[in-house]
């Protein structure tokens, strides 16, 4: 996998490199910004008060 | 890739026809292995970074909006000194020295939005909070115990004889916690009512409740602080501090 996107990257090496680092952090911005933002109240680790079932806390 | 050039070279061209079909079923099948490979990796380096993402990210924001939110009143309370409550961006500072965090801002409601904001919120829902300068009630609040600016995340250092000052614009209310549940069912209600249910209090009075997730970095569970008004102190110009939040 990582290995086909490094040899469909255009340019030398360090083209490459600059490009994937860029890729790299283009990935983790949507993982911080869109995709743990979803998932983190569908997951059981951050609810803190007590209710009677009926999801106050979400 | 090398592995099979060196077979090649080493079995010559003649054998090449031959040789070449298991070779490249071989390569497939170590490309598919390679593959899922990467993908588990992947999966690590995605799951550590939303580590990253609960227990520190989150708290930046957080933080960075509540201080915000905190400078905000506080500039509000300082233009017009010690006055009149203001209960529109949120009504006061919870201050808890066993708990380490500084001063706490208490905005109204438990909802994910508003805690997820870096702030205790006081209840709505199932019971409505009593408020601090109510003549009698129960005064309830929850935080995030991690992540979110995890303002509850020292509560286990909150033990009984602890004092809770809780500050508005023109008072201070100087509680002492008289007890604590480590550990109860998230539909423990009860913890929430005037007369809390588990404290081992039978009569009406002002108390204050400190609920959040336990154990740390789970929420299976919620932890229960409970404190009850040992006095008020009306702000003075200098917003001086009770004396329980002057050492240390």
């Amino acid at each position: 996998m990582y290995g086909w996107i490094w040899r469909h990257l255009p340019g030398n090496v360090w083209v490459r490199a600059a490009i994937s680092v860029v890729l790299v952090l283009a990935v983790v911005l949507v993982l911080f910004q869109y995709v743990f933002p979803w998932a983190e109240p569908l997951l059981p680790f951050g609810d803190v008060t007590v209710d009677n079932g009926a999801g106050a806390a979400r | 890739m090398a592995a099979t050039t060196d077979h090649d070279e080493s079995t010559g061209a003649p054998a090449q026809p031959v040789r070449r079909r298991p070779s490249r079923r071989r390569g497939r099948i170590a490309a598919t292995v390679g593959f899922i490979g990467e993908l588990l990796i992947t999966m690590g380096l995605v799951l550590g970074l939303f580590v990253a993402y609960s227990l520190w990210w989150t708290n930046v924001l957080a933080d960075r909006d509540a201080s915000r939110r905190g400078d905000s009143i506080r500039n509000a309370w300082a233009d017009e000194g010690p006055g009149e409550l203001d209960t529109g961006k949120g009504i006061g500072f919870l201050h808890v020295p066993a708990m380490d965090e500084g001063e706490v801002l208490v905005t109204k409601g438990t909802g994910t939005k508003n805690l997820n904001a870096g702030v205790a919120g006081y209840y709505t829902k199932p019971f409505k909070s009593a408020m601090p300068w109510d003549a009698k009630g129960n005064f309830t609040l929850a935080a995030h115990r991690d992540g979110h600016g995890a303002k509850f995340h020292n509560i286990h250092q909150v033990h009984p004889g602890d004092a809770v000052v809780f500050e508005t614009r023109d008072t201070w209310y100087v509680y002492k916690v008289f007890a604590e549940l480590p550990q109860t069912s998230k539909f423990d209600v009860g913890v929430l009512k005037d007369v809390p249910e588990g404290s081992g209090r039978k009569k009406r009075g002002r108390y204050l409740t400190l609920t959040t997730c336990t154990p740390v970095y789970t929420s299976d569970y919620r932890y229960i602080v409970w404190a009850e008004l040992e006095r008020t102190e009306k702000v003075d110009a200098d917003r001086t501090p009770p004396k329980e939040l002057r050492h240390g």
